[in-house]
């Protein structure tokens, strides 16, 4: 597993200092874990935060990264998903404070010109979904993680992943009505 | 496999048999030639809910972002320093100021200091991010 790890090497580089690692680091992660945290919690700026924290983590870790221990990428992603996590958490502990434009999707009629706009439609439906349920669908088709990896990332079996999956695919399929075959 | 499990990693994994799990793929295309009408129908209408959801546009990292996070390596090889200095600040106005208090009983401040000077070196220790680089 961790002896065919594509990150180990440049892991170490990072470890030693390296600045070049440093930047290939960035290069190679920032896309991926911005996307993971956009999609989770449906604000930029917030995911933004969530890319940084995590880059502090790998910073403190990777000196420590020892072979034979999970995949850095899937480390990486438990990692951005805890803090995405505190975050939801936080904003259900607050409920004064403003959600994303994302997650208020209420059928206004100044909400029309949205309509044919299906990104964010899509984005709305997916902030809708169940933490649980988003993870699995975030983590399997955006991530586009195997789903033994997604399955440990989450901490569930394969069989379980697979029942969110399904769940959150119904409840998006039925958000997206118009827009795809029922 | 059956028709049933078909329709079911369909709905778990969507349209593209390339993207379900190694292990069925093989067996979800030998249905899928069995029962080509079948299979066709349950792809096409995953299919279609995938191509919806690749449509939520995708984050796009900033320049500024990029450079910010690659300050923060450098910053945080940086850190110990700044920590050690702090640390060895706080824990030593913390034990003087105990023994002031008389709260440390039989305690010279000078051996205080010494006591200090230890806890410093263990909390830079605990803190130090980059272990042996760092002293390089």
């Amino acid at each position: 597993m961790a002896a065919s790890d594509p990150d180990e090497a440049l892991l170490a580089r990072v470890a030693e200092g390296d600045a070049a690692a440093v930047r290939a680091l960035v290069g190679r992660k920032l896309p991926r874990l911005l996307g993971l945290a956009q999609r989770m919690l449906g604000d930029p700026a917030e995911a933004e935060d969530v890319a940084q924290e995590t880059f502090l983590r790998i910073w403190r870790q990777a000196p420590n990264w020892r072979t034979g221990q999970a995949k850095f990428d899937t480390w990486l992603h438990r990692v951005a998903l805890n803090l995405c996590f505190d975050r939801l958490r936080r904003r259900r502990e607050i409920p004064t404070k403003e959600p994303p434009e994302q997650l208020d999707e209420g059928p206004a009629p100044d909400r029309a010109l949205e309509a044919h706009d299906t990104g964010k439609r899509v984005g709305a439906a997916l902030a809708k979904l169940p933490d649980r349920q988003r993870e699995a669908v975030v983590l399997c088709h955006y991530q586009e993680l195997g789903n033994i990896e997604a399955a440990a990332v989450m901490g569930v079996t394969v069989e379980a992943l697979e029942s969110l999956l399904s769940r959150g695919r119904r409840a998006l399929r039925a958000a997206l009505a118009d827009l795809v075959e029922q | 496999m059956n028709k049933a499990q078909f329709e079911a990693l369909a709905e778990a994994y969507g349209g593209d048999i390339a993207r379900w799990p190694d292990a069925v793929r093989e067996d979800a295309a030998l249905l899928a030639g069995a029962h080509p009408e079948f299979a066709r129908a349950v792809l096409t209408r995953q299919g279609q809910l995938d191509e919806a959801l690749d449509t939520l546009p995708r984050a796009v990292a900033s320049r500024d972002l990029f450079e910010r996070i690659v300050a923060s390596a450098a910053a945080a090889r940086r850190r110990p320093r700044w920590l050690a200095w702090l640390a060895g600040a706080s824990v030593g106005t913390a034990l003087a100021g105990a023994a002031a208090a008389g709260l440390v009983m039989g305690v010279q401040l000078s051996q205080a200091s010494a006591v200090s000077a230890e806890a410093s070196a263990q909390a830079v220790a605990d803190l130090d991010v980059f272990g042996v680089s760092e002293e390089g």
